[in-house]
C-alpha cells in the first residue's frame, strides 16, 4: 500500500515538472515564440506612428505635457510589453484548465495526489519564464526599430516592479481561471478581459485620463501598479505615491492578497464542479 | 485517516448514488433543468488482488462510479472506501493508491514524446527523481514501446496510445487498478497482450477493476463481475455462479427472417424462460433461453415456421455472460450498445 506524504521538496518537483512539461510543449511551437517578441512592437507601433502622423513634429513636447516624459517610443513600448506580459498570464493560467479540458489531460491530473495549487504554480513559472523572456527581446528590438535607447533609467527597479508585480497577477488569473473552469466560456472570457486590464492599466496613455470613477477601479489592478513602476523607473515619469518603494509596498499587498483570494474561490469551484457535472465534462 | 470501513477489502462501496442536473435545451435562449439518476444505491466489494469486471451496455452508469471512486465526482449520497480510505476524506490517499486509466488516448499530453508524460505524471504523483526514471523504463519495457518511447504521442497510432494510457496508469505503481474500456480501439492482437499483462500484474498482487461492454472478455478475464444498467446494480457473484444462476437452462440462437410475431410465439411457450429478438447483419437473431434445450429444439423449430419465420441457422450454446445479462435486462448487450 502506498502512504501518501508528499514533502515541500515532491510539491515543488510538482511545480518544476509542470513549468519544465510547458516549456517542452512551447518549443514544438517555434512560430509561436517568435509571434511573442513581435505582437508588443507592432501593438506598440500603431499609437506612435499614429502620433507621429497626426501631431507633427510637437509630438514628443505634447505627450510629455500629459505624461511626465517626451520620450513616448519607450513610453508605448514599455505599455505593449507589460501588456504582453499580462494578456499572456490571462491566456496560459486562467485558460490553463480550459485547455487541460478541451485537450483531455484535466482528468489525468485530477487522477493524481497533488495539489492544483503546486500544477499551476509551475504553469505561471512557465508562463512568467516565457513572458518576460519574450518581453524584454521586443522591448529592446522595438527600441532599436522604433529609435529610443533601451538602457535608460533604473533597470533593475523597473524588474523588481515586473517580478512583484507578475505573483497578484497570476492570482488573479487564478480568480479568472475559476470563473472559466465554471461558465466554460474561455475565449470570450479572457478577450473581453485582456481588453478591459488594457484599457485599466494604461498601456497606451496615463490612467489620469481616465473618467475619476474608472481611474479608483484602475488602481485595484496590480498591472496599473506594474505598468506605472516599470515607466517611472526607466522614464521618470512619477510613482502615484511619490516614492518607488511605496508603489512597491502596494504590490506587496497585492501579492499577498491576490494569490490567496484567487486559491480560495478556485477551490470553492473546484468542489462545486466535481459535485455535479465533473472537471472533464466541457 | 478514515479507515474504520473497508480496510479488508480493495474497494467498499455502500448506498452510492449520483444525480446529475443537466439542461435540457428547449430553444436558443431557454432550457429547463432536469435531474438524471445515474447511479441509484449501488453497493458492491471489490476484494484484494482480484480482478472484477464492471459489465454494463454505454451510460449504464459504470463511468459514474468509476469516477466517483476515483474521485474526479463526488456522489450525491452513500460512501466508498479504497483500500480503507475513504473517497471524500482520504482523497489524496485514494489517488495514490489508485493506478486509473480513464479516458483512453485523451489523458496524454500529444505534444510529448512516452518518455516525457511518463516523467511527468511520475512528479505528479510524487515520485522521486529516481524512481520516475526506473519506473517509466519498467512501464516502455513492459509495455514493448521503445522504439517509439521519444517520439511524440501525436505521432502514435490509436493502439499505441492506448497502450501508453495503460502504461500511465501503472506510473505510481499502485495496489489497485482501475481500467475502463482498456481495449477500445486496440486491434485484436494488442487486445490479448494488454490483457495479458492485466493478468500478469494481478499474479503479481494488484487488484484490478475492469470494465467493459465486452462480455466474452470479462468472461477470460474476470473472476467476479457486477453487472450494472441504468444505474442499477442487477447482479453481481463470480462469473461461474451467474452463470449457473440461469439453473440448467440451455441458451439457442436461431439466425434467419424472423418477425416479432414470432418471437412473441416463441415466448408464449411455457419452457421458454427468455426469448430476445436482435439485429444482426442485415438478419434477426433469437436468443431463446429454455429450460430443457435439446428437447424443446423441435418445438421452437415449428412455432417458428408456423409464423412465417425462416431460420438460416440455430446455435445451440453454453450459458454465456452475454446470457446473463440478456436475462437480468431484457436485453442485449451489443444491441444496447449501438442503439446508445
Amino acid at each position: 500500500m502506498i502512504t501518501h506524504t508528499p514533502t515541500l521538496r515532491s510539491h515543488l518537483a510538482v511545480t518544476m515538472a509542470s513549468a519544465k512539461m510547458r516549456l517542452i510543449t512551447i518549443t514544438r511551437y517555434p512560430g509561436q515564440l517568435f509571434t511573442d517578441i513581435i505582437i508588443p512592437i507592432v501593438l506598440a507601433a500603431m499609437p506612435i506612428l499614429l502620433g507621429r502622423a497626426s501631431a507633427g513634429p510637437d509630438a514628443a513636447a505634447i505627450f510629455k505635457e500629459n505624461t511626465g516624459t517626451e520620450n513616448y517610443v519607450a513610453y508605448m513600448l514599455i505599455g505593449a510589453s507589460v501588456f504582453s506580459m499580462v494578456s499572456y498570464a490571462f491566456w496560459h493560467v486562467a485558460y490553463w484548465l480550459r485547455w487541460e479540458m478541451e485537450t483531455g489531460t484535466l482528468e489525468s491530473l485530477y487522477l493524481t495526489p497533488t495539489s492544483r495549487l503546486w500544477v499551476a504554480a509551475g504553469t505561471a513559472l512557465y508562463s512568467m519564464i516565457r513572458s518576460i523572456f519574450s518581453a524584454f527581446i521586443s522591448y529592446f528590438i522595438g527600441s532599436w526599430i522604433l529609435g529610443s535607447d533601451p538602457f535608460q533609467g533604473e533597470l533593475l527597479l523597473a524588474f523588481s516592479f515586473i517580478l512583484v508585480g507578475m505573483i497578484p497577477l497570476y492570482g488573479m488569473t487564478l480568480l479568472f481561471g475559476a470563473v472559466i473552469l465554471k461558465l466554460k466560456e474561455a475565449n470570450a472570457l479572457i478577450n473581453l478581459m485582456q481588453w478591459g486590464v488594457n484599457l485599466l492599466m494604461g498601456v497606451f496613455f496615463p490612467i489620469t485620463v481616465l473618467p475619476p470613477l474608472v481611474r479608483i477601479f484602475a488602481l485595484l489592478f496590480p498591472p496599473t501598479w506594474m505598468t506605472n513602476g516599470v515607466r517611472s523607473a526607466l522614464l521618470g515619469i512619477g510613482f502615484f505615491f511619490g516614492e518607488w518603494y511605496l508603489d512597491l509596498a502596494v504590490l506587496w499587498v497585492f501579492l499577498i492578497i491576490a494569490p490567496l483570494f484567487g486559491y480560495w474561490v478556485f477551490t470553492k469551484v473546484e468542489h462545486g464542479v466535481r459535485k455535479n457535472e465533473g472537471v472533464g465534462q466541457f | 485517516m478514515n479507515r474504520v470501513n473497508g480496510a479488508n477489502s480493495a474497494v467498499l462501496v455502500q448506498n452510492l448514488s449520483k444525480t446529475y442536473i443537466t439542461k435540457q435545451r428547449k430553444g436558443i435562449f431557454k432550457s429547463e433543468k432536469r435531474e438524471v439518476e445515474a447511479l441509484q444505491g449501488v453497493s458492491l466489494e471489490v476484494k484484494p488482488g482480484e480482478i472484477f469486471g464492471l459489465l454494463g451496455p454505454n451510460g449504464a452508469g459504470k463511468t459514474t462510479l468509476i469516477k466517483i471512486l476515483t474521485t474526479l465526482l463526488l456522489p450525491t449520497g452513500g460512501d466508498a472506501w479504497l483500500n480503507g480510505y475513504h473517497i471524500e476524506k482520504d482523497a489524496n490517499k485514494v489517488r495514490a493508491n489508485v493506478g486509473c486509466m480513464l479516458m483512453g488516448e485523451r489523458g496524454l499530453y500529444w505534444k510529448l514524446t512516452a518518455r516525457e508524460n511518463l516523467m511527468y505524471f511520475g512528479a505528479l504523483y510524487h515520485l522521486t527523481p529516481q524512481a520516475r526514471v526506473r519506473r517509466t523504463n519498467e512501464i516502455i519495457d513492459l509495455l514493448n514501446m521503445g522504439d517509439i518511447a521519444d517520439r511524440t504521442v501525436e505521432t502514435y497510432s490509436s493502439g499505441q496510445k492506448m497502450n501508453l494510457a495503460f502504461g500511465k496508469s501503472l506510473i505510481n505503481d499502485a495496489p489497485l487498478l482501475v481500467l475502463d474500456e482498456p481495449t477500445n480501439t486496440l486491434d485484436v492482437p494488442s487486445a490479448s497482450e494488454l490483457r495479458a499483462i492485466v493478468r500478469q500484474l494481478n499474479a503479481q498482487g494488484k487488484t484490478i477493476i475492469y470494465t467493459t461492454h465486452i462480455m466474452a472478455e470479462a468472461e477470460t478475464l474476470c473472476r467476479r463481475v457486477a453487472i450494472i444498467d441504468h444505474g442499477k446494480l442487477l447482479a453481481m457473484g463470480p462469473v461461474s455462479e451467474l452463470k449457473a444462476s440461469l439453473g440448467k437452462d440451455q441458451v439457442t440462437r436461431i439466425e434467419g427472417v424472423i418477425s416479432s410475431k414470432a418471437t412473441d410465439a416463441i415466448r408464449a411457450l411455457s419452457m421458454v424462460r427468455q426469448a430476445t429478438l436482435s439485429a444482426m447483419d442485415g438478419a434477426s437473431q433469437l436468443t431463446i433461453v429454455t429450460s430443457n434445450g435439446t428437447n424443446t429444439l423441435p418445438r421452437l423449430i415449428e412455432t417458428l415456421t408456423q409464423h412465417g419465420a425462416t431460420i438460416q441457422k440455430i446455435i445451440p450454446e453454453d450459458v454465456t455472460l452475454e446470457d446473463v445479462f440478456i436475462a437480468k435486462t431484457g436485453r442485449t448487450l451489443a444491441e444496447d450498445t449501438w442503439a446508445k
